[in-house]
């Protein structure tokens, strides 16, 4: 984006249809907005109603957490990471070992792999109601905000009862995870997925079938498969406009292999789509749960061999995987010491966010709040 | 308008639901044994390895340590010992590296202070910090 803030200039000119005189307006919006979910700056060019052109400003959150890693050794990285997408810090913990892991050639033990996917798919779960919850908020219902984070406490009390921490759980290791399950997790988990099943009947109740809603939703923010890639979107963004990529299914990584489960796809590309795959997606995390809850190992190691010293060999690697909102990926280039020499992070939400500006060109300045919502972003992550 | 009719049906319902909120600056809010609350250290257990410091990945912890006062006997004392709780991330990593667990969690998380020179705690108030310390390490 070539775009800055000098550059927007102001018209105020007769209007041809209406011979009346317009004036266009500067509308800033943020830093700080319960909207923009975090410290996300929105520049709009408005005409009337009409927004005209938007410049998003970012960087207020930003804490370097690529040029500090260089200067840590890679488990001391880790607890850095869970504050990039801190939605789904189980994730990000993931992606970061995975990279290592993929360099040293670490075999993990089954029970660590099948502790880690429940990890993720809970924290999936948990990231995806915050979304939904926080998501009506935006467009103006109250009550669903309450239902999500009602069910999203359940899974923070078994973070926290697993590894000590209800956002910031730096749980994974390099070669494996830090604890075991405790004495009756498992049991609780799968309780938790029981009653969620339920819940989920109730939320699709209270919210998708709502005329309302749906008319409000329906054919906003549209764009279709070409532009998302294009843009390199990934996640639901790519996949309402019909592109079947989900790297658990397409390049499977830990365990996803041994489960079944569906990648839903829409047509539309529009804010409704996007709303119905985040809410399918719920569903299918829940299946991968059932699945890894019954075939947990009973006993187990849960860290494989790991070096005292981890120094992967001289080399670089890029590793992805699917976080909630996309594809999160992690470069790492080593020259064999215990600190990496570079280390990125290539951030979904950061991708996703560049689209915006094409997405609110000529829309009406109510539904700006519903287009960025359903982009669905981490301000955490955006500027890591 | 028969699904916004079925949508306020589950919000009257939820009248008669069981109450999900805590009370809890009136009544103490208990944490798992696992969590990670402020830290609690023993003087007697450390042998000034210098391994927490180091892999603090916020470097917060700086300790010093003295000869051991009985001349016949090897090794150092701890002298000094302080974190700096305005950036300490209570991430674990000093514990899983104490090899006699001097250092450990405990399930206090309560840090709020008036002034920010008072969350810079020194060996005194890590050692009186001695309630709630986690089992598990």
């Amino acid at each position: 984006m070539s775009m800055n803030l000098d550059m927007i200039s102001l018209n105020s000119e007769f209007s041809e249809g209406t011979g009346l005189r317009t004036e266009e307006m500067l509308l800033n919006v943020g830093p700080q907005h319960p909207s923009t979910h975090g410290v996300f700056r929105l520049v709009v060019k408005i005409d009337g109603e009409t927004i005209k052109e938007s410049l998003p400003v970012i960087g207020y959150l930003h804490r370097g957490t690529e040029k500090l890693a260089e200067g840590l050794n890679y488990t001391q990285i880790i607890p850095y990471t869970d504050r990039m997408d801190y939605l789904s810090a189980m994730t990000n913990n993931y992606v970061i070992c995975h990279a290592v892991e993929t360099m040293m050639g670490i075999q993990i033990p089954e029970r660590a792999d099948f502790l880690r996917v429940i990890v993720m798919e809970m924290n999936r779960i948990a990231s995806h109601l915050v979304w939904w919850g926080t998501y009506l908020l935006d467009i103006g219902a109250m009550s669903p905000f309450l239902f999500a984070f009602r069910d999203r406490e359940m899974i923070l009390e078994l973070f926290n009862e697993l590894c000590g921490a209800r956002l910031t759980y730096n749980y994974m290791r390099i070669g494996g995870v830090k604890w075991d399950a405790p004495p009756g997790w498992i049991e609780k988990v799968k309780e938790f997925v029981k009653h969620l099943k339920k819940e989920i009947e109730n939320y699709h109740a209270l919210v998708t079938g709502n005329e309302i809603f749906i008319n409000r939703l329906q054919g906003i923010g549209k764009f279709d498969a070409k532009t998302a890639i294009d843009y390199s979107l990934s996640g639901v963004m790519l996949r309402s406009t019909g592109v079947k990529w989900d790297l658990r299914k397409d390049e499977p990584y830990s365990v996803y292999n041994r489960f079944e489960f569906d990648v839903p796809t829409a047509t539309e590309g529009d804010c409704l789509a996007r709303y119905q795959l985040r809410m399918a997606e719920i569903e299918q995390s829940l299946r991968i749960l059932e699945q890894a809850l019954g075939q947990f190992p009973e006993e187990g190691e849960i860290m494989g061999k790991v070096p005292k010293v981890i120094r992967p060999p001289q080399g670089e690697t890029f590793v992805r995987i699917e976080s909630p909102r996309g594809e999160i990926g992690c470069y790492i280039a080593s020259n064999g010491k215990d600190k990496p020499w570079r280390m990125k992070f290539r951030r979904p939400s950061f991708n996703n966010l560049q689209i915006l500006p094409k997405l609110l060109k000529g829309e009406n300045i109510s539904n700006m709040v519903a287009i960025l919502g359903s982009i669905d972003i981490v301000l955490g992550e955006v500027d890591a | 308008m028969l699904g916004f009719a079925k949508g306020l049906g589950y919000t009257f319902k939820q009248l008669t639901a069981k109450k999900v909120t805590h009370f809890y600056p009136d009544v103490p809010y208990p944490m798992p044994p696992r969590f990670r609350g402020i830290q609690h250290f023993s003087p007697e257990k450390c042998i000034v390895c210098n391994q927490c410091a180091r892999i603090c990945p916020t470097e917060c912890i700086q300790l010093t340590g003295k000869p051991h006062p009985d001349p016949e006997k090897k090794g150092k004392i701890i002298d000094t010992y302080d974190i700096n709780f305005e950036i300490c991330i209570l991430c674990d990593l000093c514990t899983e590296v104490c090899p006699t667990n001097a250092i450990v969690m405990t399930n206090n998380f309560e840090l709020a202070t008036y002034s920010r020179d008072e969350l810079f705690k020194n060996l005194n108030w890590l050692d009186d910090n001695n309630t709630n310390v986690r089992e598990e390490n």
